[in-house]
């Protein structure tokens, strides 16, 4: 299992690669003119950037485990 | 087909249901806290109050309009879910432990629990927020209408009423449902476990009917593919040309600080929040419901662009669709996912805003002016209920009337756009109030009222086009006729969508306000306390820190205090906890000022920070004062640190001191007894020839008729010794002259092959009497070395008569070779002596140590070596003795070479 700080990497990367994944520059690279199934191609992109953050996010918060923040805010009562 | 009677029927009996899973759910709730309604799946449903009819509705019309623009509404609070670590955790964590009710009472909180500061966020999320309620007001009352105008009997009860009417009926239901919700009682962390399961259950239905909906639509078109290659043939498609666009950036922005800050989500995210682990779950489950949800959004545009006729209003494609094709349970479905993506937002988002308007607003009036009314046992809490009761009739009404005055604007994702902006303004404060410890509080009020300025003028005053000519006009001229302060072309700015103008404006000025202003003013006491809270909120044993900002009260204050707000039952508890007595008067335990924060945060809990911190002041006294004393003194202590520091590192200097003295006394003492030995060998050495002087004098003292070849021989021996006296004198005065550095010293450069050959010169005659062969190994001549001629010789001649004297060979050999390379000379002189012995090596270059080879034979004082080794030192290099090639000793000089040279 890798260490909380590397978590904590990973899940920044996501975050900030998926902001950048979905705004110019970067989105015009799969911007094409394209059509698959008579859908263009940027619908599927967008939608499988959207998916990916989604299993990412998913695997990392999975992985990150319960204890990290076990002491909630109850903490102080 | 449906009857505008039988929807709304239909409507008023699933509000019906939403009210007794409410009720339940609060009774499971209370008595069960393990109970479903706990679980991280009910979190993320009431998260998903974030999709309204602007979803369900909207987000249809705005991809028939404008392309993929709404999948950014969605994007925005992915990547706020993506990253919850950073920014949400953070939230939820500070609201917990500081019992936040609202975002208003967050930024209050954080910037020194600032009235003014909650006030002023309060007013702007009100008046913000009304055309967003306007909005789910419009998308009801259309969704009615499109049910009942889809058929001649349809009308029903309706037949008469125009859309202004059916939306005040609307807003009035909606109004009371809200207040028979979500005003019964007053929770002392305001959780609401009914209404998010209503709210959770709402979500459910939303999803289905839109997904029954999508799923029906690519039936019925024949698949997905067929859906858009028809819509091609036809000319009709989904503009994704330019998707990335100014436009994009900025609704995607909007996005991002929506899902953060409207009062809503606000609410259902953090304040609701039951469990930090929650979040893990809702980090990915809510952007898949928000994907789900936009998945079959194009499909249904894509449909009911091509199928529908021409003017149809796309917003009500997910209802109209249905209902073209004679599915009435469908549709029916369709208006009921609608109609609970409007109540649940409704629903939540007045309740939002009503604690805040009660909280803020109300409140503290009512402590400034009508102390009387609070006297009373449970005088607040029925106070702060009928406060927020008459904020949500407020709240709905003034949704109704921007209704009223924007009806002929036809899009819904616009109307919610403008909510949007206003909402964003609190966002730079509310990043700052997290991750910047200098944002001040006067440069956070001032940033979100310039933003509000701004947003007023460039992004709601337009909205208003249709209503009045007079705004028509200024939009177009500018006011007075000032072209460059034109709402939609501030500054000139022209040529940009109003969107993105409005919210570039209002935001840009509000960063830089907030940014400059933080740097050029400065906190109170109480603001970098709570800075200090809120930014180190994951470190450990920092969260006591309020707790010492407090003065003392008596715990009688403190309970009347507390039961006015908490109720008394709750308030009795809390002190029963902590062990105090009430009612005893004097003597009895003081709270202590942890006790006292505690309960500052229970109360902030109701009433929010600002207003418990005001009510808790009036109590205990002087708790101003004792702030800032506290302040002073924490200054002070770190004074006392650094000083103590300072007088630390003194004390390590004095050491250090300390030691090198003793180090140097050492010396000088081993230097003293250095002195002393010599001394006495010196006086001995003195002694032996005074001796023998004194005793020869004394005979020819004494005997007169000595014969006179015996008196000569007497006096060669006095003149003998003495001669050695003065030699030995000479060379102690020599060494000493050499180690203060005192003697005529004549640098030059020296050839110290020449020198030694010199050496040899003069000591020939002792050679040749001792018949001691000279052999010359290599030898470098013509080198030079910097130093005094005469010495160095005097050093060789020192060394040649040391390897003759003690030579007690046969054959005596003395062999002399000189080598010169890496700027250094060196030369050897051996000998086939009997060498030195072992235990003498050590000692031999000291003074007056003969060693022990030369027996009654040696004549000199022991001092040449010493001053040999001196004289080479002063010339920067060594003499030592070495292994030589020869059987006996062999004396090694070796010189630096001049550099020059």
């Amino acid at each position: 299992m890798p260490s909380g700080s590397k978590l904590r990497g990973g899940m920044l990367l996501l975050t900030v690669l998926g902001a950048l994944l979905m705004m110019p520059p970067l989105a015009y690279v799969f911007d094409q003119d394209l059509v698959h199934f008579g859908v263009p191609q940027v619908v599927f992109y967008l939608f499988a950037l959207w998916l990916v953050l989604i299993v990412g996010t998913a695997v990392l918060a999975h992985k990150a485990g319960p204890d990290d923040i076990a002491a909630s805010g109850e903490a102080d009562r | 087909m449906l009857s505008a009677d039988f929807v709304i029927a239909t409507a008023v009996g699933y509000v019906g249901l939403l009210f007794v899973l409410a009720y339940f759910g609060d009774r499971q709730a209370r008595r069960n806290k393990r109970s479903f309604l706990h679980s991280p799946a009910v979190y993320t449903l009431s998260i998903s109050v974030y999709c309204t009819s602007w979803t369900f509705y909207g987000a249809v019309g705005n991809a028939a309009r404008s392309g993929l623009e709404f999948l950014t509404i969605y994007l925005g609070p992915t990547l706020v879910f993506v990253g919850w670590w950073f920014l949400l955790r953070r939230l939820v964590r500070i609201s917990h432990m500081q019992r936040i009710t609202s975002v208003a009472d967050l930024l209050s909180s954080r910037f020194g629990k600032s009235n003014r500061l909650a006030v002023l966020v309060t007013c702007i999320a009100v008046v913000g927020i009304a055309p967003y309620i306007a909005l789910q007001l419009k998308a009801v009352t259309s969704s009615i209408q499109a049910v009942a105008g889809s058929s001649e009997f349809g009308q029903g009860a309706l037949r008469g009423i125009d859309d202004v009417g059916l939306a005040f009926g609307v807003a009035a239901g909606m109004a009371l449902f809200t207040i028979l919700f979500g005003t019964r009682h007053v929770d002392a962390k305001e959780q609401h476990h009914g209404v998010v399961a209503a709210i959770a259950f709402e979500a459910v239905v939303k999803l289905t009917a839109l997904v029954a909906v999508g799923v029906f639509v690519v039936f019925v078109g024949g698949g997905l593919e067929a859906i858009f290659v028809e819509a091609a043939a036809k000319g009709v498609a989904i503009d994704a040309h330019d998707t990335f666009d100014a436009r994009w950036m900025t609704t995607l922005a909007l996005s991002v600080a929506a899902i953060v800050c409207l009062p809503r989500q606000f609410q259902v995210t953090v304040v609701e929040n039951s469990d930090e682990n929650h979040l893990r779950v809702a980090s990915w489950a809510f952007p898949a419901y928000m994907l789900a949800m936009s998945l079959f959004i194009l499909p249904i545009a894509v449909f009911g662009l091509s199928r529908m006729p021409a003017g149809s209003n796309p917003d009500m494609f997910a209802l109209t669709v249905p209902l073209a094709f004679n599915q009435n349970g469908l549709a029916l479905l369709a208006f009921i996912g609608g109609f609970s993506s409007a109540t649940s937002m409704i629903i939540l988002e007045s309740i939002a805003l009503s604690i805040m308007v009660s909280n803020h607003i109300v409140m503290p009036l009512v402590l400034r002016f009508g102390a009387d009314r609070t006297d009373r046992k449970e005088g607040v809490t029925r106070l702060l209920l009928m406060a927020r009761r008459f904020s949500i009739l407020l709240i709905l009404t003034l949704g109704f009337f921007y209704f009223f005055f924007t009806r002929d604007s036809d899009a819904l994702a616009p109307i919610g756009l403008i909510s949007f902006t206003a909402i964003a303004q609190f966002f730079p404060a509310v990043i700052a109030a997290l991750f910047w410890r200098d944002a001040s509080r006067k440069a956070a009020t001032a940033a979100i009222a310039i933003g509000f300025v701004f947003w007023v003028w460039c992004s709601f005053l337009p909205s208003f086009t249709s209503v009045s000519l007079d705004i028509a006009w200024l939009l177009l001229h500018g006011p007075f006729g000032v072209p460059w302060l034109r709402p939609e072309a501030m500054f000139g700015l022209e040529g940009f969508d109003p969107l993105t103008h409005a919210v570039f404006w209002s935001l840009s000025s509000n960063i830089l306000v907030l940014v400059l202003g933080s740097l050029l003013t400065t906190q109170s006491a109480l603001e970098r306390l709570q800075a200090n809270v809120f930014l180190d909120v994951f470190r450990r044993g920092s969260t006591r820190v309020e707790s010492i900002a407090l003065g003392s009260a008596t715990a009688n204050d403190l309970f009347f205090v507390a039961e006015r707000v908490l109720g008394q039952q709750r308030a009795a508890a809390l002190f029963e906890a902590e062990e105090l007595d009430i009612g005893r008067g004097e003597g009895a335990q003081e709270p202590t000022s942890a006790f006292i924060g505690r309960l500052e945060r229970e109360l902030a809990g109701s009433i929010g920070a600002a207003s418990a911190h005001v009510m808790l002041s009036k109590v205990v006294s002087g708790s101003e004062v004792s702030l800032e004393e506290v302040m002073q003194m924490a200054g002070e202590t770190r004074q006392v640190i650094e000083y103590s520091q300072e007088l630390e590192r003194t004390s390590t200097e004095l050491r250090s001191t300390a030691r090198q003295l003793e180090a140097a006394n050492a010396q000088l003492r081993e230097l003293d007894s250095q002195k002393d030995e010599f001394l006495s060998q010196v006086s001995h050495e003195v002694r032996t020839p005074m001796t023998s002087i004194r005793s020869f004098s004394e005979i020819l003292l004494d005997d007169q008729e000595l014969e006179a070849n015996k008196r000569q021989r007497f006096v060669a021996t006095i003149h003998q010794e003495s001669l050695r006296l003065t030699r030995l004198l000479d060379e102690i005065l020599d060494l000493s002259a050499l180690e203060r550095g005192e003697r005529n010293w004549e640098d030059g450069i020296v050839d110290p092959d020449a020198a030694l050959q010199r050496a040899i010169t003069v000591s020939e005659a002792l050679l040749r009497q001792r018949k001691v062969a000279v052999q010359w190994g290599p030898r470098a001549t013509s080198a030079a070395v910097l130093g005094d001629e005469d010495r160095l010789c005097q050093v060789f001649i020192n060394l040649i008569v040391n390897a003759v004297k003690y030579n007690t060979a046969s054959v005596p050999v003395l062999l002399v070779s000189s080598l010169s390379g890496g700027g250094r000379f060196r030369i050897d002189i051996a000998d086939n002596g009997p060498g030195i012995a072992l235990e003498d090596r050590a000692i031999i270059f000291e003074k007056f140590a003969r060693g022990r080879r030369g027996g009654a034979d040696q004549t000199g004082a022991g001092l040449g070596l010493a001053i040999s080794r001196q004289i080479v030192a002063r010339m920067g290099g060594t003499l030592e003795l070495v292994p030589g090639p020869l059987s006996g000793a062999c004396f090694r000089v070796t010189l630096p070479l001049n550099a020059v040279q």
